[in-house]
């Protein structure tokens, strides 16, 4: 809360009463008739081809899926099909304004919206502009499979183009949009706008959102549309989503061209149906799904309810709308009521609906009831309209015989090519700044008082007789993320930093203090407590081009945002074929002190996750580099920080944490003591723990061991430990994250694969207790201490001469808590 | 409530005994009077009764663990109590004395550790890490004989490598052969500074690969390998053979025999009655030589060698002098079957409870041997078998006479041979005139 906006106990403990404003429902009533004044013939007729397009499109699919055949031509496709025939007019209407710079997100069903703003992008494209898209996407390799023979101008060229790159996809072949990797449910194509279609419901809720904040930080033209089912606004990182979009703050606290709602429209795709679950009179109590605009802002979105089987009133709606956009009071809300006849997917037996159901909603299909009224305005003879729908299935044909030819369209070839998924895992670009134009920010980093502040600051903990200086001289682990993360905003531009507590606060932990100072509200602003939306937004940021930084202040709030980080977060880049890059860095803190809720130690749960970079830097220098490292990089990552080290100084690089930049690689652990005798490799905080025991083993047991920082778990490069290794024969793993199912478990394992004629001993791994994190002072017994690294060497390792033990780590009683669960 | 299983005490100076055998394993039911468990002093081995019904819940110790007396070695009671309470060390810890004993080991030779190797039996696992395996093999260690002293036993890579410290260098040849060829190591090497050369090594024979078993010496065997070492080593031994004539014994035998109730009297229990009667007469005989003095007993403590699965045992008659006969060949039979039973009490093997001892081979057909004497005491009379002898009968006739070979080793520090010579023809003479109620 910044001090600027002060609470008046006197306005609001104030009696009144909030009033919304009316949701209109299925106003437009204008015919075609009506409208021909507004559309050239042309533009009519286009809407229906675009609406027969997905229709047949989708019909071609379907009767693959039920007879393995489309007009006689045969092929089996074993993967998902989530079709959505009846609701062309909604996908057609909702694109029909939108330019090119206008980016729609979807979802599982978003085959006709794919078509719907493709057709829409290329009849806006000049002929260059399309020739340069097609040209260049992927070298040429999906345009130059439909430009032999083709006779016509570009625009039909490029349609061919569309059709073909979309069904390459659902049929995953290495020709298609995303080179097969992304399927039916995940199709989309950038150049045209469509940004990726999510099979997460409501999955496009809060990522969406954050291309309307690349948008809006960066200047960009064009508006953002988030196409969801209407059972998706039940979803929490949904609500998340409108939450983050309608913040206050963009309207009250940002400036200049910054000040005013985000360019967005939340396109509810109301086709009334969750799978089977009925939205309105079963697993919904919204009734209208426009009613919720009322209670998320005070311009209630701008909601309406718009009959999406016309799409001329849904164009309408997007007219007006976009209008406000422009005037920037969004973000609005659209509830386009529609139908899907098909099922959910092939196998939906449609038990949940009638016959009688379905059949009235096929008597009003929107294609018929729109080529009637062209009919019956004139602008239409039915013969013309008989020939665009034969022409489509021509082109049908033509797609579909080119996507299943396994020459032409060949998968990827993982025998020749086995790590070709692998290499696309990571984009690991090495980039300055993600665009090339000044950063905005409020003065010469030289100016900033944290940065005079630290200038006076010790840069090694120890003075020349290796005396520590005072905790207040000495620079701090948090001095060093503050001096990487810094020196980034200041040079690259797209840089924005957002989370709990971000800005007048200067992060919970102190990190950014002095950057609110340094930088405008649009670099730097607090989110709501709202974990899905901080990191969807930061996905949907980096898709579009931005670097982000959000924050999880404690690890433990992960949770909340499972499905960005786990499924969202780390599989765009492949998914795209590489097409996207996400230049996405998690601060997660991780906690002690305040108990089970705030005090634990994931970093293993995002290791387990393919396409997550993940470090834990236990030092300044180690933390500056790392956040140099992931700022400079264009892959995601989660970068752990520990509470209990925030304040502490460089104990370990003599000539001290340099000022200049630097980095340090990913996945190279550092020796922090060299030793002979036993290794203890260390994930995190714990490492300092691990040193008290090295140096007890030193003194009373004569043992050296070589305590090695892992500082990154994802990349590792296990040469350092087994080299390690090779020299003590001996090793203890050691973190502070729960000790079943620890990624330390996955390192003894690879460590015994790698070094099994090293060992003297199991790997034996030291974690916390599998039990709720407890109070602060009983933490002792909960997170690992020298006494157990001690007990479990004596014990499991080497016995140590006149070693009293006093924690059980016997295989005995191993057993005992595996056998219960603890 | 539990019942804790101690190691027995075994007579005033037993301190510690070594642990042989549980013949229970824990879960076991345990009934009051079954055998337990069996356990070694240095001078015999017993076996112990259970003393109450359950279960054995827990051993606290293991086959070969020396054990102090007294100590708590296991628990029995019923399932799910708990033992705790009564876990003690197990072994018990080396003894000062043998620790000093290390220390003074220690400060003489540079490679201190003392490398305590084991035999490797057929189809015992060897518990070896990785490191420690892949480090024997090169260097050619004979890993299976080594004793752990990692987590459970464990072979560990200090193991090997103080084995390797222990042992002379092997030059890189004999280290490849040994390794090819499965080569014993020797001790010293016929190289410069000792080491071991490939023509070293000592080839087991390729056809009978193992023509020989090595077996670990029991305690008791260990003991008398020490004492009859020591009395040869500390002593001045030399046996006079001399002949008694066996008539009246055999005479007296064979009334026995033939009188039906009476107590069947040994010739052996007549020859140590003889020898009582002559040690009463020899007091010098009936002597410890402590050295700087000697030691003269006013009684006489008959010792006598018996022959067991366990090994020779010596148990002695204390007061032999007091008894009659019949009393004598009575203590003979119970002592000569409580060393057999292994129940005898340790306090009657020590070679210091008996003032004389007889050894007696007679039965097995000797006709003379050099019994070795039970330091410190100061002579032994070995019994040798009874051989017809010509002899003059008197009035130029000569027949053949029964004669028993007697075989007296006496310590020549203690006694000189005329005294020695006397009391053996004084065995003979009261042998020949000996007189017993039948």
């Amino acid at each position: 809360m910044p001090k600027s906006q002060f609470i008046d106990p006197k306005e609001v403990r104030k009696a009144g009463k909030v009033q919304f404003k009316d949701i209109p429902v299925n106003q437009y009533k204008k015919t075609v008739k009506e409208e021909k004044s507004n559309f050239s013939k042309e533009e009519l007729i286009g809407i229906y081809h675009d609406m027969a397009l997905i229709r047949e499109f989708e019909t071609m699919i379907n009767v693959i899926k039920i007879r393995g055949e489309y007009e006689g031509i045969e092929y089996n496709h074993p993967g998902p099909a989530h079709l959505s025939i009846g609701q062309e007019s909604a996908a057609v209407g909702m694109a029909y304004h939108l330019d090119v710079d206008d980016f729609i997100f979807g979802s599982h069903r978003s085959h006709g919206e794919i078509l719907a703003k493709g057709m829409s992008a290329i009849n806006k494209l000049d002929d260059a502009g399309l020739k340069d898209i097609m040209e260049n996407f992927f070298e040429g390799s999906t345009l130059n499979i439909v430009k032999g023979g083709h006779i016509g101008d570009l625009k039909s060229l490029a349609r061919k183009f569309l059709v073909y790159g979309t069904l390459a996809e659902v049929f995953a072949r290495e020709t298609g949009f995303n080179k097969g990797l992304g399927g039916s449910m995940h199709a989309f194509f950038t150049p045209f706008g469509v940004y990726p279609n999510n099979a997460i419901v409501g999955g496009s809720g809060d990522i969406a959102v954050g291309a309307a904040l690349y948008k809006k930080v960066n200047q960009k033209k064009g508006i953002v549309v988030a196409n969801i089912g209407d059972a998706s606004m039940a979803c929490g990182p949904v609500w998340e989503g409108l939450s983050f979009a309608t913040m206050d703050q963009f309207e009250q606290l940002w400036e200049g061209a910054h000040k005013g709602g985000l360019p967005i429209i939340f396109n509810i795709m109301n086709n009334q149906y969750g799978m089977g679950g009925q939205t309105c009179g079963e697993t919904m109590g919204y009734d209208v799904a426009a009613r919720i605009g009322a209670g998320v802002n005070r311009d209630s979105m701008h909601a309406e309810r718009v009959d999406g089987y016309n799409p001329l009133a849904v164009i309408d709606a997007y007219k007006r709308k976009m209008d406000l956009l422009k005037e920037k009071k969004g973000p609005v809300l659209l509830d386009v009521l529609t139908y899907r006849y098909s099922g959910h997917s092939p196998s939906d037996a449609s038990s949940y609906r009638s016959k009688e159901e379905v059949e009235a909603w096929e008597a009003q299909d929107c294609i018929i009831a729109y080529g009637k009224e062209l009919i019956s305005a004139g602008v239409a003879s039915q013969d013309e309209l008989d020939a665009i729908k034969s022409d489509i299935t021509e082109l049908m044909k033509y797609s579909m015989t080119l996507a299943i030819d396994e020459k032409v369209s060949p998968r990827m070839d993982l025998v020749k090519n086995p790590e070709i998924i692998g290499d696309m895992m990571f984009s690991e670009g090495s980039v300055d700044k993600m665009e090339d134009r000044p950063v905005d920010v409020n003065h010469p980093m030289e100016e900033n008082l944290r940065v005079k502040q630290i200038a006076k600051k010790e840069r090694f903990a120890f003075d020349k007789d290796g005396k520590p200086f005072s905790k207040l001289k000495q620079y701090q682990l948090r001095d060093g993320l503050f001096e990487a993360i810094a020196d980034r905003f200041y040079k690259d531009p797209t840089l924005v930093a957002y989370g709990e507590e971000n800005r007048d606060w200067g992060g919970a932990f102190a990190v950014y203090r002095g950057l609110t100072e340094a930088l405008p509200y649009h670099r730097l602003f607090n989110s709501p407590i709202a974990e899905a939306s901080i990191i969807g937004t930061a996905i949907g940021y980096a898709m579009c081009g931005g670097r982000v930084i959000p924050e999880i202040m404690y690890c433990d709030f992960l949770g909340r945002c499972g499905d960005e980080v786990f499924n969202q977060l780390p599989k765009w880049q492949a998914m795209s074929g590489n097409v996207i890059k996400m230049p996405v860095v998690i601060r997660v803190s991780v906690g002690s002190k305040y108990g089970a809720q705030h005090s634990q130690d994931w970093s293993s749960l995002v290791a387990h996750i393919p396409g997550l970079k993940v470090c834990f830097p236990a030092t300044p220098y180690d933390a500056k580099g790392l956040m140099n490292t992931a700022l400079q990089g264009t892959d995601p990552v989660v970068f752990f920080e520990s509470q209990r080290i925030y304040d502490i100084g460089e104990q370990f690089h003599t000539e001290g944490v340099p000022a200049e930049y630097y980095e340090i690689p990913f996945g190279e652990a550092d020796i922090k003591k060299e030793g002979t005798d036993i290794t203890i490799l260390s994930i995190g905080a714990t490492v300092y723990r691990a040193l008290e025991a090295a140096e007890e083993l030193e003194e009373k047991y004569g043992m050296s061991a070589e305590v090695i920082d892992a500082r990154s778990i994802v990349p590792f490069n296990y040469e350092t430990v087994v080299a390690s290794l090779k020299k003590t024969g001996r090793i203890l793993l050691t973190s502070d994250a729960s000790e079943r199912g620890s990624f330390l478990k996955d390192m003894a394992q690879r460590i015994t694969e790698l070094a099994f004629d090293e060992l003297d001993a199991p790997p034996v791994v030291v974690g916390s207790r599998n039990w709720i994190t407890p109070a602060y002072e009983l933490e002792e017994y909960f997170f690992p201490c020298k006494e157990w690294m001690i007990d479990a060497i004596h014990e499991k390792i080497v016995p140590l001469k006149d070693h009293v033990v006093k924690n059980n780590f016997t295989n005995a009683e191993i057993i005992r808590r595996s056998k219960l669960g603890i | 409530m539990a019942t804790v299983v101690i190691m027995p005490r075994q007579g005033q100076s037993v301190e510690s005994c070594i642990f042989t055998e549980w013949f229970k394993q824990v879960g076991d039911e345990v009934k009051k009077g079954d055998m337990l468990f069996a356990y070694e002093t240095d001078k015999a081995s017993f076996e112990e009764e259970a003393a109450e019904d359950g279960v054995l819940l827990g051993v606290f110790c293991d086959e070969g663990d020396e054990v102090p007396v007294l100590q708590n070695i296991g628990v029995i009671g019923q399932p799910g109590e708990s033992i705790d309470e009564f876990k003690s060390g197990g072994a018990s810890e080396p003894t000062a004395e043998v620790q000093a004993e290390t220390e003074v080991a220690e400060e003489a030779t540079t490679s201190a550790e003392v490398i305590e190797v084991k035999t490797q039996e057929a189809g015992d696992d060897v518990k070896i890490s990785p490191r420690a395996k892949k480090l024997a093999i090169a260097e050619a260690v004979p890993y299976e004989t080594l004793v752990g002293t990692g987590p459970e036993g464990r072979v560990i890579e200090r193991d090997v490598q103080a084995y390797i410290a222990s042992k002379p260098k092997l030059t890189p040849l004999a280290k490849e052969v040994a390794k090819q060829e499965g080569l014993q190591v020797v001790e010293q090497g016929s190289g410069l500074g000792g080491t071991v050369k490939a023509a070293d090594l000592s080839a087991s024979n390729p056809v009978y690969a193992e023509d020989y078993e090595i077996k670990k010496l029991p305690n008791i065997r260990k003991l008398i390998a020490k004492a009859m070492h020591a009395s040869l080593q500390n002593s001045a031994q030399l046996t006079h053979h001399l002949g008694a004539d066996a008539r009246r014994i055999l005479d007296l035998r064979k009334q026995i025999k033939a009188k039906e109730g009476a107590a069947n009297i040994t010739l052996n229990d007549m020859v140590c009655f003889a020898v009582i009667k002559a040690l009463q007469k020899f007091p010098d005989a009936n002597a410890h030589f402590l050295g700087d003095s000697v030691k003269y007993f006013n009684k006489v403590h008959l010792g006598l060698a018996v022959d067991t699965d366990r090994g020779l045992m010596v148990p002695v008659i204390k007061n032999a002098d007091d008894l009659s006969i019949s009393g004598l060949s009575r203590q003979f039979k119970e002592v000569a079957e409580s060393c057999r039973q292994g129940s005898i009490d340790p306090e009657l093997l020590s070679s210091e409870s008996a003032s004389f001892t007889v050894s007696n081979l007679g039965n097995y057909g000797v006709e003379m041997f050099t019994p070795v004497i039970n330091l410190p005491q100061v002579a032994i009379l070995g019994v040798n078998t009874i051989v017809p002898r010509p002899a003059d009968l008197g009035g130029g006739v000569y027949g053949f006479v029964p004669y028993m070979g007697l075989s007296l080793t006496y310590d020549h520090q203690a006694l000189d041979g005329g005294m020695a010579t006397r009391f053996l023809k004084q065995i003979a003479v009261e042998l020949e005139n000996l007189e017993i109620d039948i």
